[in-house]
Formats: structure tokens, C-alpha cells, sequence
């Protein structure tokens, strides 16, 4: 390969990996965040920019002409916020006028005027303004121990605000839920609605949320995507997962209506299936008994006590050491135990 | 003017106390059942310590007999001033520690105790499909006692008893834990045991790890089918043959806009044992996430239902309050049993989301074990009222 090739390729490989930090974010020339330290440090009083904020306004972004009262001479004719501030910053600002309940004019007197005591991220840095809600604690340490996060949130819900201190949300969220809700309920109540665990746990759903909401492919979903075409794989795999939500009616009965199960259709199961020799069904019951309680539950059971009842030709279904608490005159006992027979 | 007056004063005084309630409706209509359904939600504040929820839903079907509707969430909160003490009575998900949730008439409350001792406990019927009425002395009762640690976690243990026409359905002791270790750390843990049949019936817990913008975690789990059955059902006496998992999730933000995960796992059941890989990308369009593409790459299954599958989802955020979004899914079953040896699955769909509305039609193609070929049309509509 000749010199002048690799110099060529060199450069194609430069800009592709240019044009790839782009694609991935790691620009240089994004605005940066405001200069507010630099400010605080000249000595500029908060109240000088953010102007009547002690008369009720809530949350308060300056106007173009608040800057240009000091800088009289600015560099070019853009506001100035298109470069000196972040629109992240922007963002966060107008998400905290939707979801918070806040007065600045309120908070100002305790503070004896002095925003930096609950602005403490400013003497840091300019990148985090909102203080946290340790700060917030401080003072509301009454609505913290009550968890009353209404008196200062609103609709928490759709917000997805949490003190520090919360289980956070991420990673695989959907599987791991249910160790991580088990000890905290008290806590998800404080932002979650009574439908937020029926969506998916009630025993009459009609449709999940991610089914209402298809056109978004990011909404997390156990029944993502093509799981219709797999669920039979993933049900074998895992049959104990179902059971999370549905009830063991629910293959049969959606297997019926779709047309693929019922009282004219042949039997599902393979060769093999009962049988002296090559006796699959009591491997695959053990494994997944929902499945068989599906379409054999209730007086279906009948068909396994024609030969599992005692001294019947399928012997006893129970595993060495089996043992129950359930009353011998009890269901399911009394189906294969006559009274008085163990 | 004192009628005018009056016509004034109970229009004001019906604003004010519709300011809090809010509603929202949502239509989905399929070419697949249900072929139409309709939600309707709505949640209220009485007042700062009383509140009420109920989600509803009705649907129709071209199946003769699907026609259907049911209340899914019917129910009334209360608590006291200071938190100590909260209630609610109507339809709703119980859950009590590591238990399993319950589908409830009944009612529910929690009360806080010195020393930071919580007890909570429900009692009712068990929700039946199709508002039966058909229920004979059906009813399941709980309780659980928990200590908090600190701000940072609690330890708690549970216990639930179901009756199904007065026989013992469910009789399951749990224990649950989840901690805030320091910043970086949390664990979630949980372990119910089956009274009736005596076995365990679920054990489940992470811990995970954060460290900068990087995340592990480490899961594991084991499920057995038969213990979380009613113990009235004869398939409840064969039996342990659970299935396990366990494994690692390594995840993060390499980039400001490209987030990178993977899970390594393994899954057993019955003396199968495999792994369960998936590797997830997703590359952000823009600085909010608002357009982005996604991939991810799974090989899961056990012994004959193994399977491979690779997904592709992307959503782009138009003018005019737009998106399009598309999803193409692959799965490979290892054996195809004559059921096809490629299931593939497709979805295109534009949203349109502006202010309190919500509107969306989709088309969605596949080719499965179930169908050689299959196109249906998705649409819905949704509008909330009352939001902040």
C-alpha cells in the first residue's frame, strides 16, 4: 500500500471518527452552562438578574434584558442564552414548573435573603443549580419522615423525582421489581397509583400499558415485541413466571378462543405422552403443573385420578418425602384418597 | 342578585372541587382481539389525606362470547395528617412483603409503630374475572411486620392465608429486605416458603452497584410452578422441579448519547441447565433521548426451546408533535418442530402527542408457529383532563 493510500485512509478514519463523536454526543462546541459562580464571586446579588423573585414568583428564568443592563456591549446579536446556558438547565427548570409546588417568595425570608444556603451546588460549580432533596430535609424533615411528597411534588407519577436515599429504577427494572417493591410498598405509594400494580398484576387485564402504548418501542414490557410467537418457549422455560400475574386458566382459555385448543380439536400432546415405556407427562407436570392445570384443572383432575388414585395403575404421583398440610379429607387429597386411606 | 350570587358561588365551589379530579380515556382498536377496547381512568383528591382511583375497562371482540368489561382498580385512600396511619378499602393489588400480589375486594391498612416498627395487613375477597358473583366463602387475609433501618431500608416478614370456597388455597410465610447500602449500593432481597405443601415456593434478590455512570448487578432467582398454585388443585401435590436463574448485568453510558448493556446469565429447570444472554445498545438522536435507535441481541431458552432472537427498534421525534417509530424482531428457534424456522415480527407506527392528547396508528406484520403470515392494524386515541 502505497504512502499517499494510507495517508487517504488515515483521513477517512479521522473524519468517521468525528462524525461518530458527534452522532454520540462528545462535542465541544455545545453551549456550556451558566457562569452563575463566576457571578456570585463578582459579587452580584442573585436578586440583581433574577428580579422579583421575592414577590412570588415561582421558578425564575432572566430575560435577555436583564444581561444586557450590565453587558451593554454584547459580542454578537444572539440571545444570550443560546450559548450561556444549557439546554438541559432550560429543561429542568420548566420540568420542576410542571411537577413542583414551590415559592421562591415564601423560602426567601427564612433564608435571610441568602439563596446560597439552599443553593449550595452553586459555590461548587455551575452544572448543578436545583438543590437536592437532602437540602429540602433540612427544614421539611416532617414531610420526609410522613411521606408527604404531595406538599411540595405534584403528579410524582409521570415526574420520576426521588430523594437519594429511594431504590432507584434502572437496570432491568421490570424483573427485578418485585424484591425491590417487597420491602418498600410504603414507598412506592408515595408516587405510584393503585393502577400501577393492576396494570400488570390485576387478574382483569385487558390489554398492559405497553400494548396501549405501541407506537413507543422503549416502553419496558415482558410482552414485548414478537412474544406471542415465542411465549410457548418462554413459558417452558420459565413456567413459575407466568404464574406472576395469570391465573392457569389463562392458556386454555385464550388457546380456545384463538381456535388452537378445545373439545374438537386433536389431542396437543406428542407420541409418547402417556404411556408404559416412553411416559413423558410426569416429567413435564412437575415441571410446568400450570400448563396442565390450564386445560386439566378442576374436574379435568379426574383424568389423572382415573390412574394415580391409590392403588391405581399409575402409582403414586407424590415425590419420595412428599408431605402436606392440607386435611387428607381435603381437595386435593380426597380425590385419590378415599376417606380413611393414605 | 342574590340568585346570581348563589349560580356564582356553586359554580366556584364546583371549579374548586373539580380541580383535583382528573380523567383520562383511552381507545385501542386491533384487526386482532380485541378488536376494540376502551379504558377510562380517573383519580380525585378529596383532600390532602383522602384520595380515590378507578380504572375501568370494557371491550369488544369479533369472537362471539369475548364481549367483556371489567373494573380493574375501584378504591378509596386515607391517611392521617402526620402518615402514622393509612387505609384503603375497594378493589385493588395487595402485595405484603415477599407474597405474592393479591387481586382484592377488600380493604387494607398500614399503621406505624414506635420504635420503627410498621404493620400493615388486608383482608377480602379475591377478584374473579368477569365481575362473577358466583363465589363461595372465597377469601384471602395478611399481614406483615417490618422494621425500618434508618432512611435507608427495612427487613420485614409477611404472612397470607387464601380460602377458595372455604378450602385452603394459600398458606405462605415471606421475608423481605431492601437496603440503600451507602450511594453506590442497593440490595433487594425476598424468600416465601409454602405452608400448605411445605417448600419453597420463591426466592428472588439483587444487589447492584453504581459507579459513575457504569451499573452492575448481580440476580438471582428460583420459582417453583407447584407451590405457587392453589393448593386445592391436584397439580400442586407432584412435586418440586423449579426453575432457577442467576447472573450479571454490566451496563452504562459510554457516551453522552450511547448506553451499552449486557446480562450474562444462566437458567436451569428439571436438570436443564443454559445460559441467557442479551446484549443491549441504544444510541440517542438527540440530547433528551427523544429519537433513538435501539438493538439488542438474546439467546435464551432451555433444552428443546432454545431460542436466538435479535430485535431493532427505533423511534424519531417528527414536527407538529410526531413520532414515528419502528420495531423488527427475529427469533430462531433451535428446533423448529415444524413450526417455522424464522419468526419474524415488525411493527411501523406514527404517534402524535400534543398537550392533552394522544393518537397513534401502527401496522404490525409476523410470521409465527401460529401464523404463516399475519398483517394487522393497530390504532388508539387518548385524552386526559385535569393534569398538572
Amino acid at each position: 500500500m502505497g504512502r499517499a493510500v494510507k495517508q487517504r485512509a488515515l483521513v477517512v478514519v479521522c473524519v468517521a471518527l468525528a462524525a461518530c463523536a458527534g452522532v454520540l454526543g462528545l462535542r465541544k462546541n455545545q453551549p456550556e452552562a451558566f457562569p452563575h459562580r463566576k457571578h456570585v464571586l463578582s459579587g452580584i446579588a442573585c436578586t440583581k438578574c433574577h428580579v422579583d423573585i421575592d414577590k412570588g414568583s415561582a421558578l425564575h428564568l432572566p430575560q435577555q434584558e436583564t444581561c444586557i443592563g450590565c453587558h451593554t456591549k454584547p459580542h454578537d446579536s444572539n440571545a444570550c442564552s443560546n450559548c450561556h446556558g444549557t439546554q438541559t438547565a432550560v429543561d429542568a427548570l420548566n420540568d420542576a414548573r410542571d411537577h413542583l409546588k414551590f415559592d421562591h417568595s415564601r423560602h426567601l425570608p427564612r433564608a435571610n435573603n441568602n439563596c446560597m444556603r439552599c443553593h449550595v451546588g452553586v459555590a461548587e460549580g455551575d452544572e448543578r443549580l436545583r438543590p437536592t432533596m437532602a437540602v429540602c430535609f433540612k427544614c421539611h424533615e416532617k414531610e420526609q419522615s410522613a411521606r408527604q411528597c404531595d406538599s411540595c411534588h405534584r403528579d410524582l407519577e409521570t415526574d420520576g423525582e426521588m430523594p437519594a436515599s429511594h431504590l432507584a429504577h434502572d437496570g432491568n427494572w421490570l424483573r427485578d421489581h418485585g424484591a425491590r417493591a417487597a420491602s418498600s410498598a410504603d414507598l412506592c405509594q408515595t408516587c405510584h397509583t393503585e393502577k400501577s400494580c393492576a396494570s400488570c398484576h390485576g387478574v382483569t387485564v385487558a390489554a398492559l400499558p405497553a400494548t396501549r402504548r405501541f407506537a413507543d418501542p422503549f416502553t419496558a414490557s415482558v410482552h414485548r415485541a414478537g412474544f406471542a410467537a415465542r411465549h410457548s418457549l418462554e413459558a417452558k422455560t420459565d413456567p413459575a413466571a407466568c404464574q406472576s400475574c395469570h391465573q392457569p386458566q389463562r392458556c386454555a382459555t385464550c388457546h380456545i378462543a384463538k381456535g388452537v385448543a378445545g373439545d374438537d380439536r386433536a389431542s396437543p400432546h406428542p407420541a409418547g405422552w402417556v404411556g408404559p415405556f416412553d411416559n413423558q407427562h410426569g416429567r413435564e407436570a412437575r415441571r410446568d403443573p400450570a400448563a396442565c392445570a390450564s386445560c386439566h384443572g378442576g374436574a379435568g383432575e379426574q383424568l389423572c385420578v382415573q390412574c394415580h388414585k391409590v392403588g391405581g395403575v399409575g402409582g403414586s404421583i407424590h415425590p419420595p418425602g412428599w408431605r402436606s398440610n392440607v386435611s387428607m379429607g381435603s381437595m386435593p387429597c380426597r380425590l385419590c384418597h378415599p376417606i380413611g386411606v393414605r | 342578585m342574590k340568585r346570581f350570587a348563589a349560580v356564582a358561588l356553586a359554580l366556584a365551589a364546583s371549579r374548586v372541587s373539580a380541580d383535583p379530579l382528573r380523567l383520562r380515556a383511552d381507545a385501542l382498536a386491533t384487526t386482532q382481539s380485541p378488536a376494540g377496547l376502551v379504558m377510562l381512568e380517573a383519580d380525585a383528591k378529596a383532600s390532602a389525606t383522602i384520595n380515590a382511583e378507578a380504572v375501568l375497562w370494557t371491550a369488544a371482540s369479533p369472537l362471539p362470547g369475548q364481549e367483556a368489561g371489567d373494573v380493574l382498580v375501584m378504591a378509596v385512600r386515607a391517611r392521617t395528617r402526620d402518615g402514622r396511619a393509612s387505609g384503603r378499602i375497594g378493589r385493588f393489588v395487595a402485595t405484603l412483603g415477599a407474597l405474592r400480589p393479591v387481586h382484592l375486594d377488600g380493604a387494607a391498612g398500614r399503621v406505624r409503630l414506635p420504635h420503627r416498627f410498621d404493620v400493615e395487613a388486608y383482608a377480602g375477597v379475591p377478584v374473579m374475572p368477569g365481575l362473577a358473583t358466583d363465589r363461595a366463602w372465597d377469601w384471602a387475609a395478611g399481614g406483615r411486620v417490618s422494621r425500618r433501618l434508618g432512611d435507608f431500608g427495612s427487613v420485614g416478614v409477611a404472612m397470607l392465608e387464601q380460602r377458595d370456597a372455604g378450602k385452603l388455597a394459600t398458606r405462605e410465610v415471606g421475608v423481605d429486605a431492601g437496603l440503600q447500602l451507602d450511594k453506590h449500593d442497593d440490595l433487594g432481597a425476598r424468600f416465601a416458603y409454602d405452608l400448605a405443601n411445605p417448600g419453597i415456593a420463591d426466592v428472588g434478590g439483587s444487589v447492584i452497584r453504581r459507579d459513575g455512570k457504569l451499573r452492575g448487578e448481580l440476580y438471582g432467582g428460583y420459582r417453583a410452578a407447584s407451590h405457587l398454585l392453589p393448593a386445592t388443585s391436584l397439580f400442586t401435590v407432584l412435586g418440586d422441579t423449579p426453575s432457577s436463574r442467576a447472573g450479571g448485568i454490566l451496563s452504562g453510558r459510554v457516551a453522552p448519547r450511547l448506553e451499552v448493556g449486557g446480562d450474562m446469565g444462566v437458567r436451569g429447570a428439571g436438570g436443564d441447565i443454559a445460559p441467557a444472554l442479551a446484549l443491549r445498545t441504544r444510541l440517542a438522536l438527540d440530547d433528551k433521548f427523544a429519537s433513538a435507535i435501539s438493538g439488542e441481541l438474546r439467546r435464551d431458552g432451555l433444552g428443546e426451546d432454545k431460542w436466538s432472537g435479535a430485535r431493532v427498534a427505533a423511534r424519531i421525534a417528527l414536527p407538529y408533535s410526531f413520532t414515528a417509530a419502528s420495531e423488527v424482531e427475529v427469533v430462531v428457534p433451535d428446533v423448529d418442530r415444524g413450526r417455522g424456522r424464522v419468526w419474524p415480527w415488525a411493527l411501523a407506527a406514527l404517534a402524535w402527542d400534543h398537550g392533552p392528547w394522544h393518537a397513534a396508528a401502527a401496522v404490525e406484520a409476523s410470521a409465527s408457529a401460529e401464523y404463516r403470515r399475519r398483517i394487522d392494524a393497530l390504532f388508539t386515541l387518548g385524552r386526559q383532563w385535569g393534569a398538572p
